[in-house]
């Protein structure tokens, strides 16, 4: 046997082979538009597309992300220290790659960006139309990175940055600033709004419940790889259409979803129509302790709030709040009306418990709350029940010794 | 003085008495020194001071001259005979001397990384904390292993992880690669067979990565006593190295018994179990307070051992707690305690497969009992050497089974002596490895056209790979053109990258217990197996086969359970033939369908067969190579149908044996299968296989090593004392017939040339002991 067959025999098939023939430069031009571009590295096939700020998109004109006057919102949702975003000078940027793996071998093909210009939101997509074009489209790249002082991307922290160093990497060319631009991750923000609202945060979820859009024709990401291999083997330009449009709404809805984050961090309290908004706002201004401006929040979500589940979340935040503002009567109040609710809540016991036990000294209402407490426990089989045992029988004993 | 002690109770105890085959003393050997070498700075010298070393055993020595030439080095010297600090002393030089330079250290197992990594912080901080060591593994918290990335000088880890966790992203590992100074490799010689072709492998990978950032490492290797260290140290690293192998240590005097379990059924020629024998031996040394470990050769004889020893010795009113287990499958929580209570001295005996083998820090063991032989003269020495370390008196009894590769030892104790340890072999270019192997280096970086690997040009497979859109050239380059991760895919331990857990499902909980590699799970884990952990015996209730899970609940049982494997082998493809007058000989590639159809409950201590079950799981295929020869048929002047099928059934038994001693690997990397009319020969045949897909060389060794071979067999046949079989030469009577002794020797003979004979002469073959 000679080796190829012998190979064929000892290992597993990889896949059917069709035999395809594959032009050897294949004109895109008159299929996805666009030029191909000259760099000292070679040459890569990009597309521009200008959308005017006067587009529509989810609802809105494309302008209003750049009408806000200035980025604080986004410092309130959880950016922290971010400077003040120069939108001109801000690129958004999202890839499209040979796989999810991540690793050396991960490539990525098509680098789209996006930047407000005069000329309204313009989109540049960097393709390589085969594996000896990366060089190229990594100098353009680093040409638009070169212009910027902030990235935005959607889960860009985790996968897209990393894997553009990567190939700076193996290519062996700077990644330029990167580490000194900002980083403005939208996926990160988008879970702490919208985490509660949403099942899930993904980008087409968030197009088609806080956007109100549906794409049609949408190619699911899982099918990228496959069908870029596909054109490498074909030249087919028709294979990549799918994909160039996939991911110039991603950049678009991008840009979109940064203006309505921006506003939602700018509003008041009385600006909130939905309880799971003004919820997390609350809770954002909580965990930076800004007590004074989380608590109108979510007294505002308690007022929109129509669900039992979230009733029982607003109150146990807002009295653990009271507690650690030492506002111990306001927190005793709000565990009792969680109680009323939601009958079997130990933490609103245990803590009630507390607040009867050490700090009114009242140790018959203590002993009745832990009794209470120790039968809700026993009945859900709580790791709890010996540490209220015990809680019981020192009360027990308090109350002796007391009267 | 209670090895002493112990000694007179072998002698004396009607028990033991008669059993000995074998007494050898090792005389303690006096230390050999040099100075420490004066390109050592300073500072260095003022540390080793401070540990009290002001010399260097001379192999040490050498060793930092040769590293100081710039030479790959292997250093082969007995366990405990300081070689860490062989390659220690110069990667700390080094990392002295430049704060970029920066150290790789491999080691086979998680366990002596850790302990390495505790010797190296202890350095560490005497020098300020200027060294930062890591260990990077699977057990690595995410954002630890930034802070490694960048700041790590030295980087312990481990084969695997280096193939799947480190070179696939080289790029985040950019610092390590472009200032790599030095590669530790520990414990060389476990890199063989299988395991060691890929490492071959992973290390071509390694090499290529260096090149791409423009580093060229040094290579320190330490190994066990092998035949081959230069030639296997040359084929691992793929360049040449330079064998240290004088160990100056001193060494204390060692006893070493053969011990033989006696006949206890003459016409069978059956013995008593080596367990049981292992068992009183360990007992008595135990009960004398010597520290022992007891080495078995699969976990199941450690667990049962473990009970046993437990239940001696709570007979005698102890708690049973100083005895413990220890081998692979054990959660690694659960393996740190062991070890710790073994150096606090708190656990007295401890049972163990080979993992404890290599050089875990266990504290100063006294004796070593081998419960059978442990397949190789290297390992053997290896598990005697872990007794013993501080220049104290020790002792080892190997307790002989039944077997005939264990019979062919203890009656044989000169070949033990003499003969010197194995030769560790490797194939890095096995086809299955690497093809694996290439494709993982493809992802890591693109191909060059005239590129070599080691020094293999891959052209030819990139072809095949690009034929199946695996890769796709462009230019002069192979680019990696598939979403897949490649590394995943490749287990570089066994052919299956996947484990089976056991979950403990008793009171309702779900906890998991322990794993078992694909291959062995129809084995151990099928439906109604008695699965036993830490002694305790477990029910498998349900096997979930595609889930790779296996429901458990603990039981208590008289009996545990031995499934019985079935193998059918079908040639592919012929590579090499040879026509002799009575047997063609032949090896090339086949296929091997292994299944498992049932299982026998064994009793426990009396080891009968109380029962069994069927099995019903998917079968497994092997593509490998294999060695085969064929018998004359019957009919032609030979023997009959039957007669050649108990040859055939007794041959088998006693060449698998035999071709592992012949080859020295271990017995469980070959597989042999008899057929009375091939379809592929028309006549009776031998078979003998690699296990591992592909093979890794046996066939074609065994091909060419034929006629020693048969000789062999034929010599220790017609040397066992048994009348007509028996487990230590083809087989017991029951499964060869009463004729099978005799059948077999004719066979041999006619195959080595003799041709049909009139009439065999078992009488005259008997005798000789």
């Amino acid at each position: 046997m000679d080796l190829k067959s012998r190979l064929r025999q000892v290992l597993p098939k990889e896949r059917p082979r069709p035999e395809l023939p594959r032009p050897s430069a294949p004109n895109l031009r008159p299929i996805l538009g666009g030029i191909e571009r000259e760099t000292p590295w070679g040459t890569c096939h990009v597309v521009e597309k200008a959308f005017p700020l006067d587009y529509i998109w989810g609802g809105r004109e494309i302008r209003e992300t750049l009408s806000i006057p200035s980025t604080r919102g986004l410092t309130h949702v959880g950016l922290g220290d971010l400077p003040p975003l120069d939108l001109s000078r801000t690129l958004f940027l999202d890839t499209e790659t040979t796989g999810l793996a991540g690793g050396t071998g991960t490539y990525a093909f098509l680098v789209g960006t996006g930047r407000f210009e005069s000329r309204g939101f313009v989109v540049k997509q960097f393709l390589m139309r085969d594996y000896n074009e990366e060089l190229a489209l990594l100098h353009c790249l680093d040409g638009e990175l070169k212009e910027t002082e902030a990235i935005v991307s959607f889960n860009g922290k985790t996968f897209d940055i990393p894997l553009l160093r990567t190939r700076f990497a193996m290519s062996r060319m700077p990644f330029h600033g990167v580490d000194q631009h900002s980083q403005v991750d939208l996926l990160h923000l988008a879970r702490r709004l919208w985490r509660e609202k949403l099942e899930s945060c993904s980008l087409i979820s968030l197009e088609a419940n806080i956007l109100g859009l549906t794409r049609v024709h949408d190619i699911p990401g899982a099918e990228i790889p496959q069908r870029y291999f596909q054109f490498l083997q074909t030249g087919n330009g028709l294979l990549l259409q799918d994909i160039l449009e996939h991911n110039v709404y991603d950049i678009v809805s991008m840009a979109v979803l940064l203006g309505v984050i921006n506003a939602l961090g700018m509003s008041t309290p009385e600006e909130c129509s939905c309880p799971f908004e003004a919820e997390a706002l609350g809770l954002i201004y909580a965990n930076s302790g800004m007590m004074e401006s989380a608590l109108p929040f979510l007294d505002r979500a308690w007022s929109l709030a129509e669900e039992k589940e979230q009733q029982i979340r607003l109150l146990r935040t807002a009295a653990l709040l009271h507690k650690r503002g030492k506002n111990y009567e306001i927190a005793a109040k709000l565990w009792q009306r969680l109680l009323a609710i939601a009958e079997d809540d130990l933490m609103a016991y245990e803590e009630l418990a507390k607040h009867y036990e050490h700090r009114l000294k009242d140790f018959r209402a203590a002993d009745q709350v832990t009794r209470r407490a120790l039968a809700v426990a026993l009945r859900k089989r709580s790791p709890k029940v010996p540490e209220l045992e015990h809680r019981l029988q020192r009360i027990t004993k308090r109350r002796g010794s007391a009267s | 003085m209670s090895i002493t002690k112990f000694m007179e109770t072998l002698d004396t105890d009607p028990r033991f008495r008669g059993n000995i085959t074998f007494r050898h003393t090792i005389p303690a050997t006096p230390g050999k020194y040099a100075p420490i070498p004066s390109f050592v700075p300073q500072d260095l010298k003022a540390l080793l001071e401070g540990k009290g070393i002001t010399r260097l055993y001379s192999h040490q020595a050498q060793a930092l001259q040769a590293v100081h030439k710039g030479q790959d080095i292997v250093v082969v010297t007995p366990t405990a005979s300081g070689k860490t600090l062989c390659y220690n002393l110069p990667v700390i030089q080094a990392l002295l001397e430049n704060e970029e330079a920066r150290a790789l250290y491999l080691f086979p197992t998680k366990a002596l990384s850790q302990d390495q990594v505790a010797e190296l912080m202890e350095w560490s901080t005497e020098l300020g904390g200027r060294i930062k060591t890591y260990t990077y593994d699977g057990d690595t918290p995410g954002d630890a292993r930034r802070a490694i990335r960048s700041a790590g000088s030295i980087v312990v880890t481990n084969p695997d992880m280096l193939h799947s966790g480190i070179l696939p992203h080289h790029t985040k590992w950019m610092r390590l690669f472009e200032n790599l100074r030095y590669v530790v490799i520990d414990e060389l010689h476990t890199y063989r067979g299988v395991f060691g072709s890929h490492v071959a492998n992973v290390l071509r990978r390694l090499h290529r990565i260096c090149q791409f950032y423009g580093s060229r490492p040094q290579f320190i290797c330490t190994s066990a006593t092998i035949a081959n260290p230069a030639e296997h140290g040359s084929a691992l690293l793929g360049r040449p190295v330079t064998v240290i192998d004088d160990n100056g240590a001193p060494r204390g005097p060692r006893e070493v018994v053969f011990y033989n379990p006696p006949v206890v059924n003459q016409p069978l020629g059956i013995r008593r179990s080596a367990l049981l024998e292992a068992r009183a031996v360990a007992h008595e040394l135990i009960a004398a307070k010597v520290p022992t470990i007891i080495f078995t050769r699969s976990r199941l004889n450690t667990e049962v051992l473990v009970t046993y020893l437990r239940e001696s010795f709570r007979k005698l009113g102890d708690t049973g707690e100083k005895i413990r287990g220890y081998r692979g499958g054990y959660l690694p929580t659960q393996r740190r305690q062991i070890e710790r209570d073994l150096r606090d001295g708190k656990v007295l005996g401890v049972v163990s497969t080979n993992a404890l083998e290599l050089g875990i820090d266990i504290g100063s063991l006294e004796a070593v009992v081998l419960t059978g032989y442990p397949g190789t003269i290297a390992s053997t020495w290896q598990q005697i050497g872990r007794a013993g370390r501080s220049n104290k008196a020790s002792l080892a009894v190997f307790v002989a089974n039944s077997s005939p590769l264990n019979q062919f030892m203890v009656q044989n104790p000169d070949y033990f002596l003499e003969k010197g340890a194995e030769f560790a072999r490797i194939n890095p270019d096995n086809l299955f490895i690497l093809v694996s192997h290439l494709k993982c280096a493809a992802f890591e970086l693109p191909f060059q056209v005239g590129e070599r690997f080691g020094t293999l040009d891959p052209q030819e497979i990139l072809e095949y790979l690009e034929e199946e859109m695996v890769l796709r050239r462009v230019e002069d380059r192979w680019y990696w053109m598939s979403e897949a991760y490649p590394a995943v895919e490749v287990s570089l331990r066994s052919a299956s990258a996947d484990n089976f857990v056991i979950i403990d499902t008793t009171d309702g909980k779900t906890t998991v217990i322990g794993e078992v590699d694909r291959f062995s799970a129809p084995m151990l884990i099928h439906e109604g197996a008695i699965y036993i952990h830490e002694s305790q015996t477990y029910h498998i209730d349900l096997l979930d086969w595609e889930g790779q899970k296996a429901y458990a609940r603990k039981v208590e049982t008289d009996y545990f359970t031995d499934a019985n494997l079935a193998v059918e082998l079908k040639v592919l493809d012929v590579t090499e033939e040879q026509v002799k007058p009575y047997t063609t000989l032949s090896w090339g590639e086949v296929m091997v369908t292994a299944k498992t159809h049932m299982y026998k409950k064994i009793k426990f201590h009396t080891h009968e067969n109380v029962g069994w079950g069927e099995i019903s799981l998917p079968e497994m295929d092997l593509h490998t190579t294999a060695y085969w020869f064929t018998v004359p048929s019957a009919g032609e002047g030979g023997m009959d149908r039957d007669a050649i099928q108990s040859a055939l059934i007794g041959a088998a038994h006693v060449l698998g044996n035999i071709a592992s001693l012949e080859l020295m690997c271990e017995p469980g990397d070959l597989g042999v299968a008899a057929q009375v009319k091939s379809p592929f020969t028309s006549a009776p045949t031998v078979f003998i296989y690699d296990k591992y897909p592909g093979g890794v060389g046996f066939s074609e060794q065994l091909f060419s090593d034929h006629r020693r071979l048969m000789e062999r067999a034929y010599s220790l046949v017609s040397r066992c004392p048994c009348p007509a079989g028996c487990p230590s030469c083809v087989g017991p009577a029951d499964e060869v017939g009463i004729k099978g002794k005799e059948y077999v020797l004719r066979l041999l003979k006619e195959v080595m040339g003799d041709g049909p004979q009139e009439q065999a002469a078992p009488s005259s073959a008997q005798g000789k002991a």
